[in-house]
């Protein structure tokens, strides 16, 4: 018998319905929901004002002289050097620029970009589209690939092709994705032998394209294939590892054996019994990543000159840029507890003893 | 009424089959359509820009990739010849006052910007005064009119510029023209304008078209330029965040001319089919500076840099302990030439070289002897120790952490200075430190890096007193803390020598002083390696190659102008077709794969 803890895999849907229809069990049901809501909002919010505070902390004490950065091996004369240190704000003194920051956090203004010479939002704005195609695909197949030869692996540990994916994924795992992606360009975009170059070395559409808006979508993907293929190829072990391991932990549980004894074929027990219970920690991996997509992928962008959130922030660093550093920290930080929060949420949807705290 | 709810058929695999082949045959279709598409109408040249570009704005405008946009789709009083002197653009010709203080340019007539106004003098005059009057419209070029008085256009075919001391340099300062009548309700806002209401208004062999973020920019060509239209229709500078992708991306065909590949790119692209590698001459040095002792202007004593390196014959050792020709070999793999003179070849009518007893070359026996004489003696660890303070030749070296170059040069230094009795302690640090400890004199010896355009009065005036920080440690500019009053007075003499040739007498008298002071030394000046897919475009490079290979420096203006497309041999689209192909086959297996187990499992699931 299952413990009574565990969720009971086949009338757990038909529990949940008939506990909702009972009415004064609903009104309890929503007001625990939104103490709960407003628990983990309010602890988002603090979360939030923290991470902003450390965050300006940490890039105020990085040496930065953008001004000399800027005008680095061009002609620029004292008067001009000091009005852009004036234009830039760079001389004003850190508490000023502290509340400066927390001015424009609150007000929805995320600064004048130093090194771009614009407004960070609109920086930010024109490269999160691209940003989000990318990490979002490549994150995409990576959960849907990884949990399926996670959940196939498990359900057999030790046979061939637990072996086989466990391996090429964990070392996959283990590539430097710079190195994977320059090997992939190297080999794909200027072809070897005698494939041909299939699929372009950068950038995200084909320079003064001419096509129909069908074609530019396919044009698109082409440019997408390799990028996120390289994201794809070292991130999905991650889904793997943690999908087989859950499933492992489930193998033994009765009510595997009392889904087969109802004479289930092995496939439906593992994917309509085993694998609902085993998601849950895949659930918190899936939404950290979720958070982190809005960040971009560094070394793939720059390897495939992809015009994304990622590089965007690696230029903002070298300069530095502060400015646009403190507007894509707000951006991602904002991202990462807003997925966190909707992760909480969902615990309580797929699991009863959230809702039962 | 009973409605029944009919519960849809699943598919029979033949159905399946006859979904996908349906689905596939679209899918092929649009394949071929988006590799047709490939080929817009007209020639394309596509190059690699020099870097990223987010401002067409030239008022703001620093990096290369953008200043390179905006010269070819602006005008300009005077342009750089294919050997870097000045020749008129948008002036036909210019006379000077007998004081020297006036410059009257007669301008071009019947010019018209692209949207069909008239060019005039007007604009000129409206731009000059902008950068003049406006703290935002000279950020980037306002130091070129620092010395101007005042600027009037009394016609529509003469500019005239009032000076406030002679300037010699006049004809290469030369900054970018725009149309008033469009620039005129920008100025309110000119910050936030980034120039980018497409198609842009100018005048240049070039118009911009589009760009797009973070990816490239498109340029149509102006059929009607009055120096020769450009050969191709269509410009593209497309960015690419590595050189390994420009460099892969030349060699597939997507990119026509790469430039700023590394020495092991070049070579490697050497013997490759239809691409052409070369060098150009150098426009900047890598070397060292030695703090000679930093003070301020009134000479009060700044930072922490070590006393020992104020002796002259300390860095005279130096230089002598140096192996150049190695370092141009392991570290530019070649390409390049060992540094000596103050500015780089690549501009010959200014270059100079030490010849005979004045060159320093490698001679660490030299060195010793050096140190040595001046009472320098080796203590039991070999290093050497000040006869006046008993304290050890051990300095300093701050190097870039993020140039690759500065890390290996650091690392024959080293050896260099310890076989003769100097002990260096390497410190990498972010660009940003490394010049705030230079600003503050707080180093021994540094890793530094200059190039210049055409005219070297900057990087000539970086080396003068006036550019030493003021007493509270403000306003300095200058490159080592040199300070020398003859370099100064021979700094006001060349910029008022008008006579080209004797201005370059003066500069190259500046570099023997330079020279003579070690106090910044040149270690190489690296070429510029490019390559161009000589298969497909012609008359990429001008200029010849002079016996060692090397090409003058090369004025995108001309090679974008006068390169020209090679009639296509008919190129091959297989792998385009493929690279659509591939993702929509997978695609489809994956929906292939999911319908047929639906179907295999439909039992199951009633």
């Amino acid at each position: 018998m299952a413990s009574p803890n565990a969720v009971d895999p086949i009338s757990g849907a038909e529990a949940v319905a008939s506990v909702a229809e009972r009415p004064r069990d609903a009104d309890l049901g929503r007001s625990t929901f939104w103490s709960y809501f407003v628990r983990k909002f309010l602890a988002a919010v603090v979360s939030f004002g923290v991470t902003l505070v450390i965050g300006f902390v940490l890039f105020s004490i990085m040496p930065s002289d953008p001004v000399a950065t800027l005008t680095r091996g061009r002609p620029v004369g004292a008067k001009q050097l000091a009005h852009l240190k004036e234009t830039l704000g760079v001389d004003q003194p850190i508490w000023h620029r502290f509340l400066t920051f927390v001015g424009h956090t609150l007000t929805g203004n995320l600064g004048y970009s130093w090194q771009y010479r614009q407004s960070v939002a609109g920086l930010i704005e024109s490269r999160i589209g691209p940003t989000l195609l990318l990490t979002g695909s490549s994150t995409l197949i990576s959960i849907v690939l990884g949990l399926w030869l996670g959940a196939r692996s498990g359900w057999r540990p030790g046979r061939p092709l637990d072996r086989i994916s466990s391996g090429v994924s964990l070392t996959l795992w283990s590539v430097p994705t710079f190195w994977l992606g320059i090997i992939l360009l190297v080999l794909f975009s200027v072809g070897f032998g005698p494939i041909p170059a299939l699929f372009p070395a950068g950038g995200m559409s084909t320079p003064d394209y001419s096509g129909s808006t069908v074609g530019y979508v396919f044009d698109v993907i082409r440019h997408l294939v390799l990028p996120c293929l390289t994201l794809v190829l070292v991130v999905f072990a991650q889904y793997v590892t943690i999908m087989r391991s859950s499933i492992i932990d489930e193998l033994g549980s009765p009510y595997l054996l009392t889904a087969r004894a109802k004479g289930l074929r092995d496939d439906m027990v593992r994917r309509k019994h085993a694998v609902p219970n085993a998601l849950l920690p895949s659930v918190t991996v899936i939404f950290l990543q979720l958070g982190g997509l809005v960040g971009g992928a560094i070394t793939v962008e720059t390897v495939y000159s992809w015009p994304g959130l990622g590089y965007l922030t690696f230029e903002a660093l070298r300069t530095p840029d502060l400015p646009l550093l403190e507007g894509t920290f707000i951006v991602f930080s904002a991202s990462i507890i807003v997925m966190n929060l909707l992760a909480d949420m969902l615990y309580r949807v797929l699991d009863p003893r959230v809702r039962a705290q | 009424m009973i409605g029944i709810m009919k519960r849809p058929l699943p598919l029979g695999r033949r159905r399946i089959a006859a979904f996908l082949a349906v689905i596939g045959i679209a899918a092929l279709s649009l394949v071929a359509q988006a590799g047709s598409a490939q080929a817009a109408s007209g020639t394309t040249l596509t190059v690699a820009s020099d870097t990223e570009i987010s401002t067409f704005n030239p008022f703001l405008a620093y990096f290369d990739g953008e200043l390179n946009i905006i010269n070819s789709i602006y005008p300009a009083l005077t342009i750089g010849d294919a050997k870097n002197n000045p020749v008129g653009y948008l002036a036909k010709k210019w006379t000077t006052s007998g004081d020297k203080l006036t410059w009257t340019f007669t301008i071009r007539s019947g010019l018209k910007w692209s949207d069909g106004k008239p060019l005039t003098a007007a604009d000129i005059a409206w731009t000059y005064n902008l950068v003049m009057t406006n703290d935002t419209a000279a950020t980037a070029n306002g130091s070129l009119v620092d010395n101007f008085a005042k600027v009037s256009a009394p016609n529509a075919t003469t500019f005239v510029v009032t000076t406030k001391t002679p300037q010699a340099n006049m004809l290469y300062t030369s900054i970018p023209v725009v149309p008033e009548h469009i620039w005129k309700s920008k100025v309110s806002d000119l910050k936030n304008f980034k120039n980018m209401d497409f198609p842009v208004v100018g005048y240049g062999p070039w118009q911009l078209v589009g760009y797009k973020t973070d990816q490239y920019a498109t340029l149509h060509a102006n059929k009607n330029f009055f120096m020769g239209a450009p050969k191709y229709d269509t410009l593209v500078t497309q960015y690419f965040k590595n050189s390994d992708a420009a460099v892969a991306a030349l060699k597939s065909g997507q990119l026509g001319q790469a430039g700023g590949i590394t020495a092991t790119q070049f070579k490697a692209l050497k013997n490759a089919p239809g691409i052409q590698t070369y060098q150009q001459a150098p426009t900047g040095w890598t070397g060292i500076e030695i703090n000679p002792g930093a003070h301020t202007k009134k000479g009060k004593t700044i930072g922490t840099g070590n006393p020992i390196l104020h002796d002259k014959k300390v860095r005279n050792a130096i230089a002598w302990a140096i192996d150049r020709k190695t370092l141009v070999t392991k570290v530019l793999d070649g390409l390049g030439q060992t540094g000596a003179g103050y500015i780089p070849s690549g501009y010959p009518q200014w270059a100079w070289q030490p010849t005979g007893t004045e060159l320093v070359g490698y001679d660490p026996a030299k060195a010793n002897k050096i140190l040595e004489d001046a009472g320098y003696k080796k203590g039991s660890d070999g290093i050497r120790v000040d006869p006046k303070t008993g304290k050890k030749l051990k300095f300093r070296l701050g190097t870039h952490s993020d140039t690759t170059t500065d890390s290996q040069i650091a690392t024959y230094l080293e050896g260099w200075l310890k076989a003769v009795g100097i002990q260096l302690t390497v410190q990498p640090m972010s660009f940003t430190q490394l010049n705030q400890d230079l600003a503050k004199g707080d180093w021994d010896i540094l890793m530094d890096a200059w190039s210049t355009g055409a005219d070297p009065t900057y990087l000539l005036s970086i080396q003068t007193c006036g550019v030493l920080p003021n007493e509270d440690g403000s306003g300095g500019n200058t490159d080592a803390f040199y300070c020398d009053p003859n370099y100064d007075k021979l700094y006001k003499t060349q910029i008022q020598q008008f006579d080209k040739s004797q201005r370059a007498d003066t500069i190259r008298q500046m570099q023997t002083k330079l020279y003579d002071a070690d106090v910044d030394i040149m270690l190489y000046y690296s070429d510029g390696l490019s390559a161009v897919r000589t298969d497909k475009t012609a008359n990429y490079m001008f200029g010849k190659a002079n016996a060692q290979g090397i090409y003058p420096l090369q004025n995108l203006f001309y090679n974008w102008r006068t390169a020209s497309p090679v009639a296509s041999k008919g190129s091959s689209n297989t792998g385009v077709y493929l690279g659509v192909g591939i993702p929509i086959a997978a695609i489809l297996v994956a929906v292939g794969v999911v319908a047929v187990r639906r179907r295999a499992t439909a039992a199951d699931r009633e």
